[in-house]
């Protein structure tokens, strides 16, 4: 019987998810088969019933995505004049190298996420440390290794971790790795702010199981549409030595637009609800109380047999066990008695005056440190612009072609949480003392700033 | 420097800059603040990799965004095909001044950043980035010709003459920066 290289599995996205022998080995490896237990929307599944799915198929699922745009925009009826020097040849050894790195960076671009996702990263590792570097560490493991060397041609894990992390969090980890024009590209296309796989199954996936139906866009007519073109030009001397991106033809820009759009509300609606925000507060001081050193081990063996089944069983027992570690907010996640909002960031808010709900939450831990919880999403601008290649070849802004990218506003969602039964007595606290204490806040900011020599 | 204090020094860079005639596009705005940081110390709270046209930040990317969300910052958008240019808002103009100090303390190197830069385009501003970011890879006292060859290893794109004249502007640049009071 001849051995079977090619191999598929059903997925709810993208109908059927391929991969060959290599890949599987990458999937059957524990790091992999740990995504099974984290899941992709931490709690969210409180709020979104549905949203119980996990980063294991997200990656097959990014895999899969990555791999249709680097076919689509390497081509070679695809590639212009413009840019041909930076692509490998087609079909070249070079050119499949970097189709299998990027593949497998695509995999392993979530192997490092903590338990529960995003969800309880920020104060839950040592300083310095992140999911993307536990990535790394991972990547860099003697159980990848030993996948990498048996893999032909052989993947230099430097060239995974570049691919799977981006150019932003290499910055962020000051791994010292560079990218060239081409590398650059490649990881836009697992991570990438506005084309990445990542982006595009994530989006896919979340609202197919939320049911929230704004996450829906058509990535077939987009990834059909992607090319990699020089940027557009910023004005003063012009276009000549841009760095090529990845941008799209000039037909794909609707479907561009609408990624845009689904990925505004997606983050309104889902990734930043209120309610999800507030319980993952309530995940935080559970794990803060529970974990050794309040915690997770960033040793590579330790990570891997740490995932959400633990973590939820110990928030079960702990629930159940007055004075055990972490009982007060283990009994509010299993009893639904999360905080609720008592004061939301305000159209008001904004310029020097952006500082006001953080300094309302400060302010109002006088009821009780305890009682009250900050929560807020990343202070994220407008879509980025990128460019579109129009049909005389040239590269234009997507910002000066767009009106819904120029009117998209910019999402910033704040909140102070308070203890349910406080919640009103605190909304009338922060409505008599809300001026004050921004001025006051504001004063603090500047004087000590004005006083440093 | 507190976050406000930070928002309000590129502020005062973004609004210099513009008022120098300046595109003042992110690019500009990416140059310029490593410039600053780097030839004058100015304490901005931003790592920089080389990437897109030179040394790039992705924690500046993420403050402008974020400066814009809080309406200190507006793109302008322009006819096609160019990019926005970034432009201070009145509320950015209010923050600046609510860090006079500050704002004071760091004049002459914004001044000089609006003087030396405010006419350049993206071109430009990558070379001469880039050649403060190979000159500060390298080991001290390397040739202008030793870190031409780096800066065109790092951008083939960037010819060995047009590297020359811009590792040459960048030691007169580094000459001025001794000068400039911070």
């Amino acid at each position: 019987m001849v051995p079977k290289r090619h191999h598929e599995v059903r997925d709810a996205v993208h109908v059927f998810i391929h991969f060959e022998d290599a890949e599987r080995a990458v999937i059957d490896s524990r790091p992999f088969q740990r995504l099974r237990e984290i899941h992709q929307l931490a709690l969210s599944y409180l709020v979104y019933p549905g949203a119980s799915h996990k980063r294991f198929e997200h990656s097959l699922g990014v895999m899969e995505v990555a791999g249709r745009i680097f076919d689509v925009v390497t081509r070679p009826d695809k590639v212009s004049d413009a840019v041909r020097d930076v692509i490998p040849e087609h079909g070249g050894s070079e050119h499949q190298y970097w189709r299998s790195v990027l593949r497998m960076a695509a995999l392993c671009h979530d192997t490092g996420h903590l338990p529960f996702s995003h969800g309880a990263e920020d104060e839950l590792l040592p300083a310095g440390w992140d999911h993307e570097r536990l990535t790394r560490e991972i990547i860099h493991s003697d159980e990848m290794a030993a996948v990498w060397e048996s893999m032909r041609p052989k993947p230099e894990s430097d060239d995974v971790v570049k691919l799977a992390l981006g150019p932003r969090k290499v910055e962020k980890l000051k791994l010292g790795l560079s990218f060239d024009a081409w590398q650059a590209i490649l990881a836009e296309i697992i991570v990438g702010d506005v084309f990445g796989a990542d982006r595009i199954d994530y989006l896919l996936r979340d609202s197919l199981h939320t049911g929230v139906a704004y996450g829906r866009f058509d990535f077939h007519r987009l990834i059909e549409t992607l090319r990699i073109i020089p940027g557009a030009p910023e004005g003063g001397d012009g276009s000549a030595d841009v760095d090529p991106q990845l941008g799209c033809e000039r037909g794909g820009l609707e479907s561009a637009e609408a990624l845009m759009l689904a990925r505004y509300f997606m983050f309104a609606q889902v990734y930043y609800h209120p309610t999800r925000m507030a319980y993952n507060e309530h995940l935080k001081d559970f794990l803060s109380a529970w974990l050794p050193d309040g915690v997770f081990p960033i040793d590579a063996e330790d990570h891997l047999s740490r995932t959400d089944s633990e973590v939820l069983t110990a928030i079960r027992d702990a629930a159940g066990e007055a004075g055990a570690p972490g009982h007060e907010a283990a009994r509010r996640i299993v009893n639904r008695e999360h905080f609720r909002i008592a004061y939301n960031r305000q159209p008001d808010d904004v310029g020097a005056r952006s500082l006001a709900t953080g300094a309302i939450a400060a302010a109002a831990e006088h009821f009780g440190a305890d009682k009250v919880r900050y929560g807020a999403s990343p202070r994220r601008g407008d879509p980025p612009d990128f460019p579109v290649r129009e049909r005389d070849g040239s590269s234009v802004s997507s910002l000066s072609l767009s009106e819904v990218l120029t009117r998209l506003p910019a999402s910033h969602d704040e909140y102070v949480f308070v203890e349910p039964s406080m919640r009103e007595q605190a909304k009338r606290w922060i409505t008599d003392q809300r001026g004050s204490i921004i001025d006051q806040a504001l004063a603090e900011q500047a004087h000590e700033e004005e006083t440093t020599t | 420097m507190n976050r406000l204090a930070q928002e309000a020094v590129i502020v005062g860079l973004a609004r210099r800059l513009h008022d120098r005639g300046s595109w003042s596009g992110e690019t500009h705005l990416q140059k310029a603040t490593y410039l600053l940081h780097e030839l004058f110390g100015v304490p901005f709270d931003f790592d920089f990799i080389l990437y897109k046209h030179g040394p790039f930040s992705f924690q500046l990317r993420d403050e402008l965004d974020s400066m814009r969300a809080d309406r200190l910052l507006e793109r302008e958008v322009q006819a096609p095909p160019y990019g926005p240019r970034i432009v201070v808002t009145e509320r950015g103009k209010e923050l600046e001044q609510r860090f006079g100090r500050t704002m004071g303390r760091h004049a002459e190197a914004l001044d000089w950043a609006a003087a030396r830069l405010g006419d350049r385009g993206v071109t430009d501003l990558e070379r001469l980035a880039t050649a403060l970011w190979v000159t500060r890879d390298l080991p001290k006292g390397r040739s202008v010709q030793d870190r031409a060859a780096a800066l065109h290893v790092v951008k083939p794109h960037v010819s060995m003459a047009s590297a020359t004249d811009a590792v040459r502007e960048l030691d007169e640049m580094l000459v001025e920066a001794e000068s400039v009071a911070v």
